[in-house]
C-alpha cells in the first residue's frame, strides 16, 4: 500500500506547494487573520522549499513569521506603470500624489510610534511630518483640517488595514472623515516591517534623477563575473515570465534574448512546476498563461459591460493594422452598443460615455500587454492576436435569445478547466478548482 | 585624623581617580602577599600594561599625593641606587596606612553590593539540607554537643542569610532586567539564556530540596528538639559575657537564635493563611521566564523597527512628491514596495487540449497561431450565463416516458432475478448453480444480510432483506463441504450452507407493487469470493 499512498501525499503536497506559491504571487503579504489566512498556512508548511524557489530563481527573499509571510518581489522590470496602490474600497481607484505621499509619511510615523496609535494622532505626526522643506519645495501641505485631507488619510489607513499592517480596535475612520470621532489602532510591527520590498533602503539612494533612483534601489553589487551576469539575467527573465503577462522579445537586450533562447525550456517548466501556469511560446515572445484563471488581477475575457467592450475593443484593434487614435475606438464603441448595448449597463449605453469606457477598457489591454499607447494612437502588440476571431459566428436577428450549444459549451468548459489542464500538462492533483 | 576627616576618600572625585584606585589596588594586593612597603617602580610594574601610565613619575606623582591625603605613608628610602640621577632624586618607599587601609575596604565593600547581580544560590539549599541533617544528629544524641551544635547552626544561618539576601538581589535585578531600565540589548539577549537556564535549575531545587527542607524542620520541631538546640547555642554564646551580664547575655542571644531560627522556618514551611518565602520565590522565579520571554519579543519588535526604515519611508515621500507624473509614481510604488499581484493572461480548457493535441511551433506568429477559443455568447453578449427572458416551460413527456420505460424494465429484470433465488425449500448452496449478474446481486445482498444476523456459535439464522421484500434462512453444515455459484464474471466460492429463501411479496397479486431500488450493474472485473470465514 506504501507505494500508492505515497504518490497520493506526495501529490496533495505539490498541490499544496503550488497552491501556496500561486498565493504568494497574487499577495506578497499575507497574514495569520487576513482574508488568506488558509494559504498563509500552507505558506507557512512549505516555507523553507518556497524561500529557496524564489531565492534560487528570481533572487527575491521570503520572509515568514508567525503573524505575516512576506515575498519580497522586485519586478523584473522598471517601466511598467500598470501597478498602483489602489484604494480598498470597491472602486478601487489608483492611488494619487497626495495619497503616495501620505502612506509613506504615515508609515514614517508607525515605524517610529508605539503599538498603538490614533487615527488624530497619527494625523499630526503627518501633519508635523509634511513641513519638511523638501516637501514643501515639492508643493506638497497638509493640513488635514480640510474633508477631503481627512479622506485622503483615511483611504491610506484602509490600505494599511487591508494590508494587515494595522489592526482597528475601536472607532471607524467615517467618523473621523466627518469630523465626529476617532480610530484606534494596533500597529503590527511585523507586518509593518515587510513593508519596503526594494534591495537598497531609498535612504541609502545618492542619486537624484527618477529613473536613476529606481534602478538603484533594486540594482544588486557589481556584476563582475559571468557566473553574476548569467544570474542576473536569468533573474531577470524568470521575474518577468513568472510576473507580468507576456515577454516580448523586443523588449530585450541581446544577451538577454541569446540566454532565453537557450534556457527558455528550463525556465517555463520550472515556473510550471512551481505555479501551473504554461507556457504560450510564439514568435514574438513568450506568455505563461493560467488554465486556472485566478493568479492575475485584470482579467480577460471577462464578464460584465467593461469586459465585453473590452473584448469586442480587442478583436476590432487585432484587425487593425496600424496605431488606432482612442476617437476612433470611442465611434466603434458607439456602433458597437447599438448591436450588443442591450447586455449593457444602462450607463454604458448613455450617448458620451464612450470615451471612459475606451479609456478602462485600454487600461486593461495595457496592464496585460496587449497593447501600447504611443503618441499616434493605441497600438496593438503582437499577443492581442489572441482574441482575434472574425465577428461571432452567431448572427441572429433579435438579441436576447441566444442558441443553445453556445451556452452548454462554455459551462462545460468552465466546469472541465481544471480537469483538461491537468491532463494537457501532466500536473498532479491541481484542486484549486474554485 | 578627626572623626570628620574623611579626605582618604578624595582621590575618588580628583582628576585621574582611575589611577589612585589602581595604585591603592596595587597597595592591598601587596598586602595580600605580605609585602608591606613598595616602590614606585614596584607600583608601576603592578599596574595594568594598558592602563599604566607612560612613566614611573606620574605613579610617583600619584603615590605622593596619596601620601597626602592619608591613604600612604612615604618613609625615605635608603637602598643601594646604581645611577647617580636616582642618587639625587629623592627616593621614598610607601605603605598603606590604616586610614588608607580602611578606605580602600569600605571601596571593596561598596563595589561588591553594588556589584551582586543577584544570584540564586542553589548551593545554599543543599547546604542548609546538610546542616539540617546534622542537627537531626545532633540533636539525637543524649548530651548533645554545644560546640557542633553552635557550628552547625552558625552555618545553617550564616547560609541562609546568604540565601534570603541573594534571593532578595535576585528579585531586584530580575525586575529591572525585565522593565529593560537601561540595560543593553546585546547584553540582555547574552543573559537571557543563561537567566532561563539557571531559574530552571533552580526552580527545580527549590522544590525538591525546599520540600526536603521543610520536612527536616518539621522534624525537628517534631522532636521538640530545636529548643534545647537553640538554648544550648545561647549559653556557649553567652559564654564569654562578663558573669554579672551571663544571664542576660544568654536570654539575648536565645531571642535572637529563636528569631533566626522562626525566620528559617517561615521561609521554608508554608503556615496557615501565610505562604512560605520559598514558595513565592518559586513562583517569582517562575514568572518570570514567560515576563522574560514577553520581553525578548518586545527587542525583537525593536529590532525589526530599525530606525532607518522611517528614513526610508520620509525619502520614499519625497520621492513620490518630486515624481514627474502619475506613471512614474506607479512605477515607484511597485519598486518600492512589490505588494502587487502577479499578473497572467489566461487560457481555457479547450485551447489548451486542442494545442496539447497538436502544438504550434515555437515560431509561429501570434498572428498566424489559433486563437483563444472564446465563447460566441460572451462575445455577444458580455456574459457566459444567458440573461433576459426566461425560457419557455419544457415538455418533459418523453423523458417521462423514457424514464418510466426504464424503471419498469429494471423492475421487471429483478423480479425475474428475485424469482430465479427462490428456492422454495431448504436446498444446499451447492445447489443453486449459476446465476446472471442481476440475480448474483441480489443473491449477495440477502446473503450479506443474513451473514449479518450471524453471531458466534449461530448456526440457523433467518434475515428480511433490506427492502423486506425477501427472506432468507441459512444454517450452517458442518460437513466442510465447499459450495461454488457460478457467475459469468467469475465463481464464487465458500463453506457449503443450508439455505432458503422466500419470496415475501409473492402472496400479494400484484408483484411489481413494490418497487425495488434498481439494482447497479455489477463490476466487470468482480472474483467475488465468500471470505466469511466461520
Amino acid at each position: 500500500m506504501s507505494g500508492p499512498l505515497a504518490e497520493v501525499l506526495d501529490g496533495q503536497r505539490q498541490a499544496d506547494l503550488q497552491k501556496a506559491a500561486r498565493a504568494l504571487l497574487k499577495e506578497p503579504l499575507l497574514t495569520a487573520d487576513g482574508p488568506y489566512a488558509d494559504e498563509f498556512r500552507l505558506v507557512r508548511r512549505h516555507a523553507a522549499e518556497l524561500r529557496e524557489w524564489f531565492e534560487r530563481n528570481v533572487g527575491w527573499a521570503l520572509r515568514t513569521d508567525a503573524d505575516a509571510a512576506r515575498l519580497r518581489k522586485t519586478p523584473g522590470t522598471l517601466t511598467d506603470a500598470t501597478h498602483p496602490a489602489r484604494e480598498a474600497a470597491r472602486s478601487a481607484l489608483p492611488f494619487t500624489r497626495r495619497r503616495y505621499v501620505l502612506l509613506c509619511l504615515a508609515l514614517a510615523a508607525l515605524e517610529r510610534g508605539e503599538s498603538q496609535v490614533a487615527l488624530g494622532r497619527l494625523a499630526e505626526q503627518v501633519v508635523l511630518a509634511a513641513a519638511d522643506p523638501e516637501l514643501v519645495a515639492a508643493g506638497i501641505t497638509f493640513t488635514l483640517e480640510r474633508r477631503d485631507e481627512r479622506l485622503d488619510l483615511a483611504a491610506v489607513v484602509r490600505l494599511l488595514l487591508r494590508l494587515g499592517v494595522l489592526r482597528r480596535v475601536a472607532g471607524d475612520e467615517d467618523a473621523y472623515v466627518s469630523g465626529a470621532g476617532d480610530v484606534l489602532y494596533d500597529v503590527r510591527r511585523r507586518v509593518l516591517a515587510g513593508m519596503p520590498a526594494s534591495l537598497r533602503g531609498p535612504s541609502m539612494v545618492e542619486a537624484e534623477g527618477f529613473e536613476e533612483r529606481l534602478t538603484e534601489m533594486t540594482a544588486r553589487t557589481a556584476l563582475d563575473s559571468d557566473e553574476l551576469r548569467f544570474r542576473a539575467i536569468r533573474w531577470k527573465l524568470t521575474r518577468v515570465l513568472l510576473d507580468d503577462p507576456v515577454l516580448y522579445y523586443d523588449d530585450l537586450t541581446d544577451d538577454e534574448l541569446a540566454y532565453l533562447t537557450r534556457q527558455r525550456g528550463f525556465i517555463t517548466a520550472r515556473i510550471n512546476e512551481l505555479t501551473g501556469l504554461v507556457p504560450e511560446v510564439r514568435a514574438e515572445g513568450v506568455a505563461m498563461v493560467d488554465p486556472l484563471d485566478d493568479l492575475t488581477d485584470v482579467r480577460m475575457p471577462e464578464q460584465g459591460t467593461h469586459g465585453h467592450i473590452t473584448l469586442l475593443l480587442a478583436g476590432h484593434l487585432a484587425r487593425a493594422t496600424g496605431p488606432v487614435e482612442p476617437e476612433e475606438l470611442a465611434v466603434r464603441v458607439r456602433e458597437l452598443a447599438a448591436e450588443h448595448g442591450g447586455f449593457w449597463s444602462k450607463s454604458a449605453r448613455e450617448p458620451g460615455a464612450e470615451p471612459e469606457l475606451v479609456e478602462k477598457a485600454l487600461t486593461k489591454l495595457v496592464a496585460l500587454g496587449l497593447a501600447e499607447r504611443t503618441e499616434r494612437g493605441v497600438v496593438p502588440r503582437p499577443a492581442l492576436a489572441r482574441y482575434a476571431v472574425g465577428e461571432p459566428v452567431v448572427r441572429e436577428p433579435e438579441p436576447g435569445r441566444a442558441r443553445r450549444p453556445a451556452t452548454t459549451a462554455k459551462t462545460a468548459t468552465t466546469a472541465q478547466t481544471a480537469k483538461a489542464a491537468k491532463a494537457a500538462q501532466a500536473v498532479q492533483n491541481t484542486q484549486d478548482e474554485r | 585624623m578627626t572623626p570628620a576627616d574623611y579626605t582618604p576618600f578624595a582621590h575618588l572625585t580628583a582628576p585621574n581617580a582611575p589611577l589612585y584606585r589602581q595604585v591603592m589596588r596595587a597597595f592591598l594586593a601587596a598586602k595580600e602577599r605580605f609585602a608591606v612597603h613598595l616602590r614606585p617602580e614596584d607600583v608601576y610594574a603592578s599596574l595594568d600594561a594598558g592602563s599604566r601610565p607612560a612613566d614611573v613619575e606620574a605613579v610617583t606623582q600619584a603615590l605622593d599625593k596619596l601620601v597626602e591625603w592619608g591613604n600612604l605613608r612615604a618613609d625615605p628610602d635608603h637602598a643601594r641606587v646604581t645611577a647617580v640621577e636616582d642618587f639625587y632624586r629623592r627616593r621614598f618607599i610607601y605603605q598603606l596606612t590604616r586610614a588608607g587601609e580602611a578606605a580602600e575596604a569600605a571601596l571593596g565593600t561598596y563595589d561588591e553590593v553594588l556589584g551582586r547581580r543577584g544570584e540564586l544560590q542553589a548551593v545554599a539549599l543543599h547546604d542548609i539540607v546538610t546542616q539540617l541533617r546534622a542537627l537531626l544528629v545532633i540533636a539525637a544524641e543524649d548530651e548533645p554537643d554545644p560546640a557542633k551544635t553552635y557550628v552547625a547552626l552558625s552555618v545553617l544561618t550564616a547560609r541562609f542569610t546568604d540565601l534570603a539576601d541573594n534571593a532578595r538581589a535576585f528579585m531586584g535585578s530580575l525586575q529591572r532586567t525585565i522593565d529593560l531600565h537601561d540595560i543593553e540589548v546585546e547584553a540582555f539577549l547574552a543573559y537571557k539564556d543563561r537567566l532561563i537556564q539557571y531559574l530552571e535549575r533552580f526552580i527545580q531545587d527549590l522544590i525538591t530540596l525546599g520540600g526536603r527542607i521543610a520536612l527536616l524542620i518539621g522534624e525537628l520541631e517534631e522532636r521538640g528538639s530545636v529548643k534545647p538546640l537553640l538554648s544550648l547555642a545561647a549559653a556557649r554564646e553567652a559564654a564569654d559575657a562578663a558573669p554579672e551580664d551571663a544571664e542576660q547575655a544568654e536570654a539575648a542571644a536565645y531571642e535572637k537564635w529563636a528569631a533566626r531560627w522562626s525566620g528559617l522556618a517561615e521561609w521554608f514551611v508554608s503556615g496557615e493563611g501565610r505562604e512560605s518565602q520559598a514558595r513565592l520565590l518559586r513562583g517569582r522565579a517562575l514568572g518570570a521566564i514567560p515576563q522574560l520571554l514577553a520581553v525578548v519579543r518586545q527587542l525583537n519588535e525593536r529590532r525589526a523597527g530599525r530606525s532607518d526604515r522611517s528614513a526610508d519611508f520620509r525619502t520614499l515621500a519625497r520621492w513620490f512628491a518630486q515624481a514627474p507624473d502619475d506613471a512614474a509614481r506607479h512605477r515607484l510604488w511597485r519598486v518600492a514596495f512589490g505588494l502587487h499581484s502577479s499578473r497572467h493572461l489566461t487560457v481555457d480548457a479547450d485551447t489548451l487540449a486542442e494545442r496539447t493535441a497538436s502544438p504550434e511551433p515555437a515560431s509561429t506568429p501570434w498572428g498566424e497561431a489559433r486563437p483563444l477559443r472564446i465563447s460566441p455568447q460572451l462575445r455577444r453578449t458580455g456574459s457566459y450565463e444567458r440573461r433576459g427572458k426566461p425560457r419557455k416551460v419544457a415538455d418533459r413527456g418523453e423523458a417521462k416516458r423514457r424514464l418510466a420505460a426504464l424503471a419498469a424494465r429494471q423492475t421487471e429484470e429483478t423480479r425475474r432475478a428475485r424469482d430465479r433465488l427462490v428456492t422454495g425449500g431448504p436446498v444446499r448452496l451447492s445447489r443453486i448453480g449459476e446465476l446472471d449478474p442481476l440475480a448474483f446481486q441480489l443473491f449477495l445482498r440477502l446473503l450479506g444480510d443474513a451473514l449479518a444476523t450471524w453471531r458466534p456459535d449461530t448456526t440457523t439464522t433467518t434475515a428480511t432483506s433490506g427492502d423486506g421484500s425477501m427472506e432468507v434462512r441459512l444454517t450452517a453444515l458442518d460437513d466442510g463441504a465447499t459450495a461454488e455459484v457460478r457467475t459469468p464474471d467469475g465463481v464464487f466460492r465458500g463453506p457449503d450452507h443450508l439455505i432458503d429463501i422466500v419470496d415475501l411479496t409473492a402472496g400479494h397479486g400484484d408483484r411489481a407493487a413494490p418497487a425495488p431500488v434498481p439494482i447497479p450493474a455489477p463490476r466487470e472485473d468482480t472474483s467475488p469470493r465468500l471470505t466469511e470465514d466461520r
